[in-house]
């Protein structure tokens, strides 16, 4: 369980890192999936461009309009936000279960977007709150909505010579209320499904799913089904009603049915 | 009640002294196997088959990478040890595959570099010519026997046909990964003026490691030196020598460069044997007033690609065990132990018990269901009352209160069964007799200078706190504190031959050679002493010595375990809502750690119930080679866990101790899955009981 050899760049800024990135580099933010992933030589990149040096991606800013995360602000800063955890509750709901706290130290919010995971929390609560996820290129910079950014497992819409800098959060509406419900083999183990609700008033809707299929998923059906005055019940089973295999079907229309009535509670 | 104890409590036997060795492992004073560092070492991969079964055409090593393969080793493959009444092929496992691999993780060839890391890198670049062959993966389809064993007594087919009532019932437990914290390893150093062979290996004692490699390498055992550092854990896994380990030695006397070998945790996922792996199809034969008049089982043991020395001996003992805590003298048990396309099992906590005590006691209850008697009522009527008691299979209970035990799981548990819309609710029970000690055990005392008393024992830990159980029964003995006493383990040019730590053996057999050899010393200085004081004494004897050999046939500890789970309906999640462990292990010398060892074997007995399986897909591949594919409970998964003992002394041992380091993992997957089937209203399911499992139960 050691690396294939690889070339190592540790650049100081942004600036210095867009030039570097090709198809066979990796980017190295917290490292909590990558470095397994190169230990047991399943990644094999010619070049690891390590980011941590990036001081100005370490960031979290909301000044009365959205949230501004940056790509390297790492999950444990997420989750001991005050701001995060009275105007964006699903986020502080959802990185607490991320892996185990030591995890958190390390692993960065940008990490785990880029990374996409299709077990993982953090995706799938960006869904639910319609977050924007800003890229940057040597070519210039480049705006993805969470629906079209998650392409499949461990694929995104980020290209490889980009490098994704900011998530940005929406605003919530007042009153708006956030569930949070995941089931997992053990406490810190990878989900193996889960769900994510805001439910607000004047029918703000989103209930995303992970563990359901190849990408996080949102349901419109849900959505406006809530909006239009459904109970939980109901709008859980459209939720899920896409879910391949009859108990992670079953699995996911129960949590999802607990995460919006947490939103609704 | 049975409760007297075969010694004395002294000051300390008896009293919940706390780990004298934890300060040291928790500042990190430890030296495993991957501390040591041997100047001009060289670094180990092993090139390992990725086919669960092939044949090899031939191996091409680019040139400028140092592998070394079988055709450069002079050795034997690894031996195999017997079963009493059974026979075991000569399937013993190649130090390095010849021109066949029989699972995925079998060590091929092994590679040389600078670090582990270029090792690793060169190791790659070895290519091997493999023809796959079709894999071989359920036992029953195997047509290959490596072990068979097969005992009757009395009229069984008499007692079936005459029965009132016959219950069968079929049961499985999958394969389990040991993984303990510190994985496998071996570092090797050949001094060539002095012909002497030293090997450094992480393991549960000195001097098998010593007797296997002596056998594998050819040479004698007083040209090798066996040292075993502090240990990060076993499970049994390190019982038997590995062949990784024997390839390290032979290796450093061939190419006369010192090597080590440690092991990643994927090798030991793919590579370490593994335990369990057994089904069994059991009936029994009930009269008309709930008595089991007759036990008939058939058990399939999948055995892997080849005999680790040890790999046979759990087969035996579930065998062994197959009439549990009943009274019936009628039984027809039958083990067939099939080659399949895997890493080889072995023995791992419990070791064949878990087994015996999973298939008796989920027919047992069965039987209960079908029969329309209560449970527990049903065991009342068959629990074997009077020791020693000799089982139709042939070993003898020496010691034990079974009805005692049901009693105390019975009341401490609180039984409970039912539920509502959201979940249902279920009780069980699985009680276990199990066969600890045996062989022999070795302990030299000696007085030092100062005064203080070193103890050598032939008994190594990894874990079980030897250093303070031992020094508690040599401080009472000697009328000295815990300080006064020196513990020294694991090195085989120090310390007497012992046989080693495993089959929950340490204390029966290790503690009574202590104190045997503690009392052998206290005469001589007492011989010498003319009334004067230890320190004085030592003053002018110090170098006094003393030695014993301690030998005894097996001990039985027995238990009672009782469980209480919630099944999710709308999930199948499961909850262990309580357990309960009753454990008569005879005299305890430190009930502190005997709940440490009841606690622990319980979470893994608990981590079989819930999330541990060491699967293989269609093709042979492991699927749980890191933790993403294999789950390990935590602390948050674990049930409080009601702990009682029951003391009935062995009569066998000048302690009156049993074993207690394997009790948990043998009784908690009977009680749970009993619990389970009671919430289920009578479905068969195996463990793990997964979500999916029981949801799919449900309905």
């Amino acid at each position: 369980m050691k690396p294939a050899p690889f070339d190592y760049r540790a650049p100081a800024s942004v600036e210095e890192t867009l030039p570097l990135l090709e198809l066979d580099t990796a980017v190295l933010a917290g490292g909590q999936s990558l470095v397994p992933l190169l230990n047991l030589r399943l990644a094999r990149p010619e070049v690891v461009v390590d980011i941590n040096g990036l001081a100005e991606l370490d960031y979290l800013r909301a000044d009365g309009g959205p949230l501004r995360i940056g790509a390297m602000t790492r999950q444990v800063t997420l989750e001991r936000s005050e701001p995060v955890r009275r105007g964006w509750p699903l986020l502080h709901k959802a990185v607490r279960l991320v892996g185990h706290r030591q995890i958190r130290s390390r692993g960065t919010v940008g990490g785990s977007v880029a990374h996409a995971d299709p077990a993982a929390e953090l995706p799938a609560a960006l869904l639910a709150l319609d977050a924007t996820l800003h890229m940057r290129s040597t070519g210039g910079a480049r705006r993805v909505a969470a629906s079209e950014f998650f392409l499949g497992p461990l694929y995104t819409a980020r290209e490889p010579d980009e490098l994704l800098v900011e998530i940005e959060v929406p605003g919530q509406p007042d009153g708006a209320g956030a569930g949070f419900a995941e089931y997992a083999r053990t406490h810190g183990d990878f989900a193996t499904a889960g769900a994510a609700a805001v439910v607000g008033p004047g029918g703000h809707a989103g209930i995303a799913l992970f563990g359901a299929g190849p990408v996080p998923v949102r349901s419109e059906a849900a959505d406006q089904a809530l909006a239009s005055g459904a109970g939980a019940r109901e709008a859980a089973e459209l939720a899920a009603r896409e879910v391949e295999g009859e108990h992670r079907r079953a699995l996911c229309t129960e949590l999802a049915r607990r995460a919006i009535e947490e939103a609704m509670a | 009640m049975g409760t007297e104890a075969g010694l004395s409590a002294g000051r300390l036997v008896g009293r919940p002294v706390r780990r004298r060795e934890d300060d040291r492992i928790l500042r990190g004073g430890t030296r495993y196997l991957d501390d040591i560092d041997l100047p001009g070492a060289a670094h180990v991969a092993f090139v390992r088959s990725p086919f669960a079964h092939a044949r090899i055409g031939g191996i091409e090593v680019p040139d400028g990478i140092a592998a070394i393969t079988a055709a450069d080793l002079d050795v034997s493959d690894l031996p195999v040890q017997g079963i009493e009444g059974g026979e075991v092929s000569a399937d013993g496992h190649p130090v390095l595959a010849g021109d066949e691999v029989r699972y995925a993780g079998q060590p091929v060839a092994m590679v040389l570099a600078e670090s582990r890391a270029l090792a690793e890198d060169a190791a790659e670049l070895v290519e091997v010519d493999y023809e796959p062959l079709d894999p071989v993966l359920d036992a029953r389809r195997s047509d290959v026997t490596m072990s068979r064993w097969h005992r009757v007594s009395g009229d069984v087919e008499g007692a079936f046909e005459s029965a009132a009532h016959v219950v069968r019932a079929s049961h499985s437990l999958p394969r389990l990964a040991p993984v303990p914290m510190e994985p496998r390893g071996a570092i090797a150093s050949f001094d060539a003026a002095e012909d002497l062979l030293t090997v450094w290996v992480s393991a549960q004692d000195s001097h098998r490691q010593l007797a296997g490699l002596a056998r594998v390498l050819g040479r004698p055992e007083d040209s090798i030196h066996v040292i075993v550092p502090d240990v990060g854990g076993a499970f049994g896994s390190k019982g038997a020598p590995a062949p990784e380990t024997m390839a390290v030695a032979a290796a450093a006397l061939a190419t006369g460069r010192p090597l080590k070998w440690a092991e990643d945790r994927e090798e030991n996922f793919v590579a370490s044997y593994q335990g369990r792996g057994m089904e069994a199809e059991v009936e029994l034969a009930f009269d008309g007033d709930g008595r089991i008049l007759a036990v008939r089982a058939r058990i399939w043991a999948d055995l892997g690609g080849y005999l680790m020395p040890t790999t046979a001996i759990p087969t035996h003992t579930t065998a062994m065990l197959m009439c549990g805590v009943y009274d019936v003298q009628t039984a027809d048990v039958q083990v067939h132990g099939r080659r399949t396309n895997k890493v080889p099992t072995g023995p791992y906590r419990g070791a064949g018990r878990p087994e015996a005590a999973y298939f008796l006691e989920c027919t047992v209850d069965v039987a209960a269901r079908e029969l329309g008697i209560d449970p527990l009522e049903l065991r009342r009527r068959n629990l074997i009352r009077e020791l020693p008691y000799k089982t139709a299979l042939g070993w003898t209970y020496d010691s034990g209160d079974y009805a005692r035990c049901l009693d105390l799981a019975e009341e401490l548990v609180r039984p409970e069964r039912g539920g509502d819309a959201e979940r249902v609710v279920g009780t069980g029970f699985g009680m276990y007799v199990e066969r600890a000690g045996g062989q022999f055990e070795t302990a030299e005392a000696e007085l030092l200078r100062d005064g203080r008393v070193l103890v050598r024992s032939g008994s190594s830990p990894h874990g079980q706190g030897h250093d303070t159980t031992f020094a508690q029964l040599a401080a009472d003995r000697l009328g000295v504190t815990l300080e006064d006493v020196e513990l020294r383990f694991g090195d085989s040019k120090e310390v007497p031959r012992g046989v080693g730590t495993f089959a929950s053996r340490s204390v029966a057999m290790g503690g009574s050679a202590v104190i045997q050899a503690v009392d052998a010393l206290k005469e001589k200085i007492e011989a010498v002493a003319a009334g004067r004081g230890l320190r004085e004494v030592a003053a002018r004897h110090a170098g006094l010595r003393a030695a014993a050999r301690f030998e005894s046939d097996l001990v039985f500890s027995s238990g009672a375990y009782g469980a209480v789970v919630e099944i999710e309906r709308s999930t199948g999640r499961l909850t262990v809502l309580r357990l309960v462990a009753v454990d008569d292990a005879g005299t305890i010398v430190n009930p502190l750690l005997a709940e440490g060892q009841v606690i622990g074997g319980t979470a893994q007995g608990l981590g079989q119930c819930l999330v541990e399986e060491a699967a293989y897909d269609d093709e042979g591949n492991p699927t749980f080679a890191s933790f993403v594919g294999y789950s390990l409970l935590t602390a948050a998964e674990m049930p409080g866990v009601i702990a009682e003992f029951v003391e009935t002394a062995s009569p066998l041992n000048p302690l009156g101790a049993k074993g207690i380091g394997e009790a948990g993992a043998i009784g908690t997957p009977a009680a749970v899955a009993n619990a389970v089937a009671d919430a289920l209203g009578g479905a068969g399911v195996d463990p793990p009981f997964t979500a999916e499992k029981l949801w799919r139960a449900l309905g």
